[in-house]
């Protein structure tokens, strides 16, 4: 309906010389008018339009899905019972190598930061959506041959062909998990600290993802650093590139930052509140606290 | 097109600059306005007492034209701005308001709607009848089936004899709960304040301050205005000036409402609407903020909830 124009005007117009409008003097539109089920009347009252006798007469009709005595149709396809709990599993939404390099190279990522989920979902190219039980990006292998930047980068789900493309570029690769407290503040931060609550302490991963978080092989961030080691050797001779020297790199620094497993954000510490109004951190200064976000 | 719309604004502020300028005139003719204002400087006033003729002072007609995101398909409308000051009424200037709050098609439909789902949505209807299974007794068959030569029965609370349970009756306290649809909601409200503005039922006044607490001196403000029989007042907070709370505490056609409370039923039930114009700011500001917004609202599912 027109909001504005010389029918409206007229309308209005119109409107200035009738009676005032009530709440008595209202009335919908002709065409919203209930229909009512059983109609009355020599033609159509007879039954109702619901014949004569039986099971539509009576309403009792089988009930929904019976095809008198078949099997129906919805127990005639098999159970799949590797879908069991689906709903409830973690569910990390693919990235692939493909899809970094072109990020990239559009400039959409700082290469020469280290890459964490909230850079991933700074870009508005990627979205963790927390309700669909999404726990963190699963970096994928597709486009490794073309992958060619040199990042430090952290994920939570990964396989070994893609740690192997970061490495042979002589980037490195974390693991790591976010518990679901965690993993809204990282997506997003604004609102995160918009909040006004301390930044919380990450806990560590659920007893079914432990192994994974802790096995070297993953570059999982409970690994043990010399593992790790061993395990780039390791991995550069199984698919035949040459391991770079971390130690003599001019990104040194920016390669091996970083976070604790229970630091959320790099750079901002558990128990700390960014104001955002004053533009300044807050830190607490009573040791219960201080003991409780620093155990 | 650059070059039509300008010429389309250049017409419209000149359009304006007329109307004010003849409303200056007009209100510069009209009888002298008694000020009531303490922040009004009297003193010119006192001190030509003593010597010539009487010049009252008077502050310039306020004439508020801003808006904060104009129409571009219609020019502004415009209400006098009053006061409830005096009895009498006295313009004290003029507000721009906006065309598609103030100017909407008269939808009487949508007007309907509302009111029904308004008395609707918090209705709990408490019918209720016995089946023939609540109906006390008629566990025996009262007679046998064969032989006597009468009618088949098995029960005496059958629906069919007197005193038998009732068949489909009404099932207990039952919820009539269901949310129209947000825009339905936010375009009655828009089809409300056309009308009253149509009608000449809004009023928009600069505040709800009146001199006295006796609810005489309102119901006479009203009838010398002819402002009908009853009232809404609208003020943006919750927090009433004192002496308007007092006088309408006694008089039960008119009443006070904060904006966050003003809903199509109050509207259209109160034959005048009088506004305050930090109210009718608000007002402009959350309808159009509805009108316009983007994010889904996720507060109601628009569906029927039947329990």
């Amino acid at each position: 309906m027109a909001t504005s124009g010389p029918v409206t005007e007229k309308a209005l117009k119109l409107l200035r010389n009738l009676p005032r409008v009530t709440i008595a003097n209202l009335k919908d539109l002709p065409g919203n008018q209930r229909k009512y089920d059983k109609r009355r009347g020599l033609k159509k009252g007879r039954s109702h339009g619901r014949g004569t006798k039986g099971q539509g007469q009576r309403m009792t009709l089988p009930r929904l899905g019976f095809e008198g005595g078949n099997t129906p149709f919805y127990l005639k396809v098999p159970q799949e019972p590797y879908y069991r709990g689906h709903h409830l599993r973690r569910e990390y939404p693919p990235l692939s190598l493909l899809q970094l390099q072109r990020m990239i190279d559009l400039g959409r990522i700082d290469a020469d930061e280290p890459i964490d989920l909230t850079t991933l979902c700074n870009t508005n190219l990627y979205h963790i959506e927390l309700h669909k039980r999404h726990f963190g990006v699963n970096l994928t292998d597709e486009g490794a041959d073309v992958f060619a930047a040199k990042v430090n980068i952290e994920v939570q789900w990964t396989d070994e062909v893609t740690i192997a493309a970061i490495e042979r570029n002589g980037g490195t690769i974390t693991t790591r998990y976010f518990d679901p407290l965690s993993l809204a503040a990282v997506v997003n931060p604004l609102r995160f600290f918009s909040r006004g609550i301390p930044i919380p302490k990450c806990k560590l991963p659920p007893e079914d993802a432990l192994e994974f978080y802790m096995d070297p092989k993953n570059r999982g961030y409970l690994a043990d650093q010399e593992h790790i080691s061993e395990g780039r050797l390791e991995l550069a001779q199984k698919y035949g590139y040459k391991l770079t020297d971390i130690q003599e790199d001019p990104m040194f620094d920016m390669l091996t930052k970083r976070k604790n497993p229970s630091q959320v954000f790099f750079g901002l510490n558990p128990g700390w509140i960014v104001n955002l109004k004053d533009k300044c951190v807050i830190k607490p200064v009573d040791e219960q606290y201080k003991t409780y976000y620093a155990s | 097109m650059l070059s039509k719309k300008l010429h389309s604004c250049r017409f419209d502020a000149n359009d304006i600059c007329r109307i004010s300028s003849a409303l200056t005139k007009i209100l510069n003719v009209t009888a002298k306005r008694q000020v009531h204002d303490s922040s009004f400087d009297t003193s010119h006033e006192l001190l030509q007492t003593d010597s010539g003729p009487v010049v009252p002072s008077r502050p310039l007609p306020l004439i508020i034209q801003k808006m904060d995101y104009p129409s571009r398909f219609a020019p502004p409308k415009q209400a006098w701005i009053e006061s409830l000051g005096t009895i009498e009424d006295e313009k004290l200037g003029t507000i721009d308001l906006h065309p598609e709050i103030f100017g909407t098609y008269p939808r009487i439909d949508i007007l309907h709607r509302n009111i029904v789902w308004q008395r609707n949505y918090k209705r709990i209807s408490h019918a209720k009848t016995k089946s023939r299974a609540e109906v006390q007794g008629g566990g025996r068959k009262p007679w046998p089936q064969k032989g006597l030569g009468r009618a088949r029965h098995g029960s005496i609370r059958s629906p069919i004899w007197v005193g038998g349970g009732r068949a489909l009756g009404p099932r207990g306290p039952k919820s009539y709960f269901y949310m129209l649809p947000r825009h339905m909601r936010v375009l009655g409200l828009r089809t409300a304040l056309s009308c009253k503005f149509a009608q000449n039922d809004l009023h928009i006044v600069d505040s709800l301050e009146i001199p006295s607490d006796d609810p005489a001196f309102i119901e006479e403000l009203l009838d010398t205005r002819f402002w009908g029989f009853s009232a809404l007042f609208v003020d943006d907070t919750d927090i009433m000036p004192r002496n308007i709370s007092l006088a309408l505490s006694k008089v039960p056609q008119f009443n006070l409402m904060p904006v966050y409370g003003l809903n199509v039923y109050s509207m259209l039930k109160h034959e005048t609407l009088v506004l305050t114009l930090a109210a009718l700011e608000k007002i402009q500001q959350k309808i159009l903020h509805q009108m316009h917004k983007t994010s889904l609202d996720r507060s109601f599912k628009n569906e029927r909830v039947r329990y």
